[in-house]
Parts: C-alpha cells; sequence; structure tokens
C-alpha cells in the first residue's frame, strides 16, 4: 500500500499528469493501484454547456499513461538505488486493447505484472479494470531508466 | 472528442488513394507549443511532451482523414508504438498516417518526425468493437 503522498513521492508528474491517485498493494512483481476519474478533470474544461457521454469519456491514451505510471511505481522500487537521479523512458508498446470506456465516477483499478528484465530494461504487462469489468489489457510495454541528459532539450 | 492535446493537425497537401490496396496515405503538422497544459506537470522544469500525447497527435489526425467505409468505426486497440526520441516544447511534429482496410476493419499506422528525425511509430486498428460505456 502506497498512500497518495507516497505516490507523489515517487513519480515525477504533477498536476495535470498525475495520474494514480493510490497504490493498493504491490508485490516483488506485481502492482495494483487506482485512479479516480472525475468531472472536475481538466480535460472537460474546454467542453460546451451541453455535452455528449462521448465527450465525457476519460481520455482513452490518458488511461493508458494511467496503467504505465502504475506500472512506473513498481519499476522503481524493482530498480532501486540505481534509479536514483535518473528519468523512466518508455520504449514501446504493444498489444493494447481498449474493452470500454471510463467515466466521471469511475474508480480504475490497474493491474501491472513484471513479464521480464533483460539487462536495465524491464517489460509490463496486466491489465485495468472498472468495478470489475475490463477496460484495458495491457500486453506489453518495455521501460528503462536513463540519464536525465539523454532527454535534454536540443540546444536552441 | 475530449482532449489532452490543444494542438490541432494541419493537413499537408490531400489524402491519396492507393486503388490497388485500398489504403489511404495523407501527411500533417502538428505545432507542439509551450502552452500545452501537460508540460505544466510533465515534468515540472523539465518539460516533456507525454508518449501518450504523440498518439493522441497522430490519432486526432487519423481521424480527420477517415476513408468512406472506416466510417463509424471506433478505436479498439494500439497493435504498437515505438518511441525514438523525446518531443519538446516548439518542436513541430511531421505527421505521415496510413489507414490500410484488414479482414476486420481498418489498421492506422503512422511516422511520426521533428526537424530532429523520427520520434514514434504508432499502429492503430479501428473496429466495430467496443461499446460506448
Amino acid at each position: 500500500m502506497l498512500t497518495p503522498a507516497q505516490v507523489r513521492a515517487t513519480l515525477p508528474h504533477r498536476y495535470p499528469m498525475l495520474l494514480v491517485d493510490r497504490v493498493l498493494d504491490a508485490g516483488e512483481d506485481h502492482i495494483r493501484a487506482v485512479k479516480a476519474v472525475t468531472l472536475n478533470e481538466p480535460w472537460y474544461a474546454r467542453l460546451g454547456p451541453r455535452a455528449t457521454p462521448d465527450e465525457l469519456a476519460y481520455p482513452d491514451f490518458l488511461l493508458i499513461e494511467s496503467w504505465t505510471q502504475t506500472a512506473g511505481i513498481l519499476a522503481k522500487r524493482l530498480a532501486g538505488e540505481t534509479a536514483e537521479g535518473q528519468v523512466m523512458l518508455f520504449g514501446s508498446m504493444s498489444g493494447i486493447e481498449f474493452h470500454r470506456r471510463a467515466f466521471p465516477g469511475d474508480t480504475v483499478e490497474h493491474h501491472a505484472r513484471l513479464q521480464r528484465a533483460v539487462g536495465d530494461t524491464m517489460i509490463f504487462e496486466g491489465e485495468s479494470t472498472v468495478g470489475g469489468e475490463p477496460l484495458l489489457t495491457m500486453g506489453g510495454i518495455t521501460m528503462a531508466f536513463r540519464p536525465g541528459e539523454a532527454l535534454a532539450p536540443p540546444p536552441s | 472528442m475530449t482532449s489532452p492535446v490543444l494542438a490541432v493537425a494541419r493537413p499537408v497537401g490531400e489524402p491519396v488513394h492507393d486503388e490497388g490496396s485500398g489504403a489511404w496515405t495523407a501527411g500533417f503538422t502538428v505545432a507542439v507549443t509551450e502552452d500545452e497544459p501537460v508540460f505544466a506537470g510533465h515534468y515540472p522544469d523539465f518539460p516533456i511532451f507525454p508518449g501518450v500525447c504523440v498518439m493522441e497527435c497522430v490519432r486526432r489526425a487519423a481521424e480527420s482523414v477517415r476513408p468512406p467505409r472506416a466510417e463509424g468505426l471506433r478505436l479498439v486497440a494500439v497493435e504498437s508504438t515505438r518511441f525514438t526520441a523525446a518531443v519538446h516544447p516548439g518542436d513541430e511534429l511531421s505527421v505521415e498516417v496510413t489507414w490500410s482496410p484488414r479482414a476486420e476493419g481498418w489498421r492506422c499506422a503512422a511516422k511520426v518526425a521533428t526537424a530532429r528525425g523520427r520520434t514514434a511509430s504508432v499502429r492503430l486498428r479501428y473496429g466495430a468493437g467496443a461499446p460506448t460505456c
């Protein structure tokens, strides 16, 4: 179990891109976390007076981001001290399926498992659910830690 | 559609249809400015355009040129994506999208580059698929 304060201390992400609220449990090779979707999400700020159900669906790719942040917390725990001062990078994703959409009032539960680790690269898989119903299948994502300079913007 | 990205995909020329394969190809540019709301938190003092937002740019570009027979289909899967370089505020993305008919639905493959070279490739699948709620 990680409290919201611990989640915030583990991930470098901040509003409006900190998309994990609480970790329910985390073991050696798996993690379960929740993200609550509300009407107050910034993505809904620009909707007109009459929003359609489609417009109120939580953006699909942010569900992927939320899941990958969950996997990122596990990756950071597994990497331990070697991740200090390093930036977490997602290299690739495959086999992601959308089974339904999430809406304000939904609590999305993410489940990520370490599929395998090769050198300093980790591969995670898992799924997300809402009320026990399948939302997302995550076939595989690769993640690695790299020095921050690797991502530095080009000199202008 | 509700989106985490403000930037609009601007078409470069007209979509090209290949009669033989049934594929449609189209080009776009997307100006990623420092005004994008995601930069505030991704990351503070270290702005990187999130990979999922690059995917969102691809999706919005692709859906603006849906082939006639792909109308009404929805995004059912991300078959694969690969990120090879970071995108920063001020970058302009070049996006080339190809819609190809498949046995079930359509595949939408995209290559994304900045002035510094390739940054991502994305393959999406559209189908009759999932219910909306």
